[in-house]
């Protein structure tokens, strides 16, 4: 588990991932990605290729070797830098309780 | 998900042999094959496309696809050969250190229809004729047990005894007995099972997970305190009269065969290739090499996993014309006129045996790195990966695929479900990875391609510039050595040829040596030892000791691989770095965004002219590609003299940094601290580098997996493309090349 939490001090580097979210990055929001997208099973979430390079669904990675990938209901992506940003928007509110967005706007 | 997977039974085929296809209908009702040359394989649309060609060649018309499963576990199957029956009085023990226990029922040694010691659950039992014993506490996993069942008809008493080993010598051995009255036993047994029982259908089931060492079978009662010494001394155990088998598994370890030391001689095999030559009972840490103390290696470790032979039944065999050219190809099966729901059997078909072929160019096709990959599962088993990454996974239709049916066998990045590392990777099941169109987990953002989808960015260039080539593969290479490899100017690798056995290693030294030219298009090449066994074709043996970047490690004392014997690990330990062969060695990797190179003053040497004819003169290269937009990256490779970078050669080019994804590999990181990073780190680097050898040949080497996405870009009209074609060009030329004399000659 890892010892990092998420907390508002973070916001400056979610917003630093939403302008760019694939690349170089700052050690700060290299530590808040490496929080969402490390060992914890409970925020795994994957896209699920319809069509290579054009349309994916979200889906979520289940711990155990063969059980079924749970699909997201109503979440389809054509855009892979889209998909980074709503998946790290689903994991700020899975690791911290709040909406990135709302948070955002109040930090403003 | 993939409605229809097959395989082939080989993955090098020369023209005119023939090549068998098995399939498995996963939804499919029928199919349609046909036979494709594989030319370019990615479907980005930022790339060149894809492009195949048909084979003129009728492989029938639409056949049924019938359902076949994977059966994976191992085990051992002795026929009894009568030996045991009429057995009345008996004892059947076993020494064993369970690494898993769950819901499920295992058998750690069975008389299918007689008796069986297992585990169900999380208790040890023992059955015999119905009567059931369990030992009430719980199995404690990791810990050595001798185990046994006795029946005596005199007394009526069927006792089942277990005994855990204390770490302590000062502490009795207090063995838990559980005891029924039964009034006779005789046993109609026709074989020995040991890590597994029969199933209702007829096919080993109960499989166990852990470590089985010295099972035994005696037509007598014997106390359990007795049977600890007797086991103990194998010497000893031979000479017993009542003894009937005693299975030591210290014998033949390089084999499928599992011998028999009693007189009766009820020798048997391995099922499903479980991990051999692994520390027993009585290994204390006295010695790290099995073939220094095989009798402390008399312990088998198996897994309900473990997967060799899917054995399917042949649904039909191609004949290859004598005329097909070498290439890669795919016997390509459409199931149900989807032909986007296509499955590719890939392999290459190999210049003709014997007589050399008139190519002077060879594609050396890395058939041990696709088996060491084969069906991974890295960013599902493994959550970290997605750090690696530096990006989200995408899971394509045959991870789908992978998820649905682990019984298909792992390569040997996972770890069976007891979380021992896999040692093994089979090319008799089916490769869904191994077909072009494919996406992966590690081919940077982009492409997203990896291992043989990325090689073909290597196929397309040759197609792209009108190049005549053989393809050969590690296996032929592996079998034939120099003798193949010798008909070739210029041998070309794949993006990651990272696997390789002594053989293949000693026959491109030996051919750089002989004046042979390489063309090292990858990065993390010739990286990891691996083997072969002689007496189980298709399959590969890799253990992954001390250092390089790994899943996992093959357990204390367990470094040498069973296959040969060889000390498992990196080849950078065994005596062969890589930088010997080709100049460089791996030294990062990060699967994000690549970069390009900048050229260093070597690149104006004039020994090196050649390669930038027609290049402009920027300081930049490869500032572009399919694979994370640069062509330095995913795994790099840096020129190190202190590794065995040859004095005189030239790093013409290097990347300059890499994103903080990309860290120092193990054997390198001696000490730890935070600044080993692609930004801060100058040793987190690809080297472009040239070097020329005694015999008159040369060697090139990328020190990139991202160069040959960066050759596709732009079909192939780009400036890395043309800097590969320059270095072909003249490779290809018989002129020798010269060391100089001087390194800044």
């Amino acid at each position: 588990m890892s010892r990092y939490q998420l907390d508002q001090s973070d916001l400056q580097f979610a917003r630093e991932f939403l302008a760019d979210p694939v690349g170089y990055h700052s050690p700060g929001l290299q530590r808040v990605l490496n929080r969402m997208r490390g060992a914890d099973w409970a925020c795994k979430y994957v896209l699920v290729t319809q069509e290579r390079h054009g349309r994916w669904l979200l889906g979520k990675m289940p711990r155990k070797r063969g059980s079924e990938i749970e699909i997201v209901e109503g979440v389809v992506y054509t855009d892979l830098l889209d998909a980074e940003r709503d998946i790290f928007r689903r994991r700020w509110q899975d690791l911290t309780g709040n909406d990135l967005n709302l948070a955002l706007q109040n930090a403003a | 998900m993939l409605p229809i997977v097959a395989y082939t039974d080989k993955l090098s085929v020369a023209a005119g042999e023939t090549l068998s296809v098995m399939a498995s209908s996963f939804g499919a009702r029928e199919y349609r094959a046909d036979l494709r040359r594989i030319i370019q394989g990615d479907t980005n649309p930022e790339g060149p496309g894809y492009k195949d060609e048909r084979i003129d060649l009728d492989l029938g018309g639409a056949r049924k696809a019938v359902e076949k499963r994977f059966f994976p576990g191992s085990c051992v199957i002795v026929p009894a050969q009568r030996v045991l029956s009429g057995l009345s009085d008996f004892t059947i023990a076993a020494v064993v250190r369970p690494t898993l226990v769950d819901e499920r029922e295992r058998s750690i040694i069975s008389l299918p229809g007689f008796a069986r010691i297992g585990i169900d659950g999380e208790h040890f039992v023992a059955e015999a004729h119905g009567h059931r014993l369990e030992v009430k506490q719980p199995v404690n996993t990791g810990a050595w047990h001798v185990v046994s069942l006795s029946f005596s008809t005199e007394t009526g008493s069927l006792t089942f005894a277990v005994s855990k080993d204390n770490e302590a010598a000062s502490e009795d051995v207090k063995p838990l007995v559980q005891t029924a009255k039964v009034a006779g036993l005789r046993c109609d047994a026709k074989e020995v099972v040991i890590a597994a029982s029969r199933g209702s259908d007829g096919r080993p089931a109960q499989f166990f997970d852990g470590k089985i060492d010295r099972p035994a079978i005696f037509g007598a009662e014997i106390s359990h305190d007795a049977l600890r010494r007797l086991l103990a001394d194998f010497s000893q155990l031979a000479r017993m009269r009542s003894l009937l088998a005693a299975w030591d598994f210290s014998v033949k370890m390089t084999t499928q065969t599992i011998c028999d030391i009693s007189p009766y001689q009820l020798h048997g095999r391995i099922h499903n290739a479980p991990a051999r030559a692994m520390t027993g009972w009585l290994w204390k840490g006295q010695d790290l090499d099995w073939k220094k103390r095989p009798d402390l290696y008399s312990a088998i470790h198996f897994h309900s996993t473990d997967f060799y032979d899917a054995g399917w039944d042949v649904d039909f065999t191609v004949s290859l014309p004598d005329d097909l050219k070498s290439g890669v190809y795919a016997v390509r099966l459409v199931p149900d006129g989807d032909e986007e729901a296509a499955y590719y059997c890939v392999f290459a078909l190999r210049p003709p045996r014997g007589k050399p072929s008139r190519n002077t160019v060879a594609f050396l096709f890395p058939t041990c790195s696709y088996l060491a990959y084969a069906n991974h599962r890295l960013a599902m088993d493994v959550p970290g990966t997605e750090i690696g990454m530096g990006r989200v996974v995408e899971l394509d239709r045959h991870h789908m695929f992978l998820q649905s049916n682990p019984g298909i066998g792992f390569s040997v990045y996972e770890t069976h479900d007891d979380e021992s590392g896999v040692f093994h990777s089979s090319r008799l099941r089916p490769i869904v990875d191994l077909q072009p169109k494919v996406k992966s987990f590690l081919g940077g953002f982009g492409s997203n391609v990896w291992q043989f989808n990325a090689d073909t960015h290597i196929l397309g260039w040759l197609d792209a510039i009108d190049q005549d080539y053989d393809v050969i593969t590690d296996e032929d290479v592996h079998e034939e050595g120099m003798r193949l490899l010798g008909q070739y100017n210029v041998v070309i690798t794949g993006t990651h040829p990272e696997y390789y056995t002594r053989n293949m290693i000693e026959a491109l030294q030996g051919f750089t040596d002989r004046g042979g030219r390489l063309m090292y298009l990858g990065g993390n090449g010739f990286y990891w030892v691996v083997s072969f066994n002689e007496d189980m074709p298709g399959i590969m043996e890799c253990r992954r000791s001390e250092a390089g970047i790994r899943p996992w490690e093959p357990g204390h004392g367990q470094f040498y691989h069973a296959f040969t014997g060889e000390y498992g690990g990196l080849w950078r330990r065994n005596g062969r770095p890589p930088n010997h062969l080709c100049g460089v060695g791996m030294t990062s990797q990060g699967f994000d965004i690549c970069e390009p190179y900048y050229l260093a003053p070597a690149a104006k040497d004039p020994r090196v002219s050649f390669i930038f004819d027609g290049v402009s003169a920027d300081a930049k290269i490869g500032d572009f590609g399919l694979a994370g937009g640069g062509a330095a990256g995913l795994e790099v490779d840096r020129a190190d003299q202190s590794q065995g970078t040859p004095d005189h050669a030239l790093v013409l080019a290097s990347s300059t940094r890499h994103t903080d994804i990309y860290l120092m590999t193990p054997e390198d990181l001696l000490d730890p601290t935070p600044d080993w990073s692609g930004t801060q780190a100058d040793i987190i680097r690809a080297d472009l580098t040239f070097f020329e050898t005694a015999g008159g040949g040369a060697v090139f080497s990328t020190g990139s997996i991202a160069w040959a996405g960066s050759m596709a870009w732009n079909s192939y009209d780009n400036e890395i493309a043309r800097m590969t074609s320059n270095v072909l060009r003249r490779f290809n030329d018989p002129e020798r090349f010269s060391i100089p004399e001087h390194k800044d000659s």
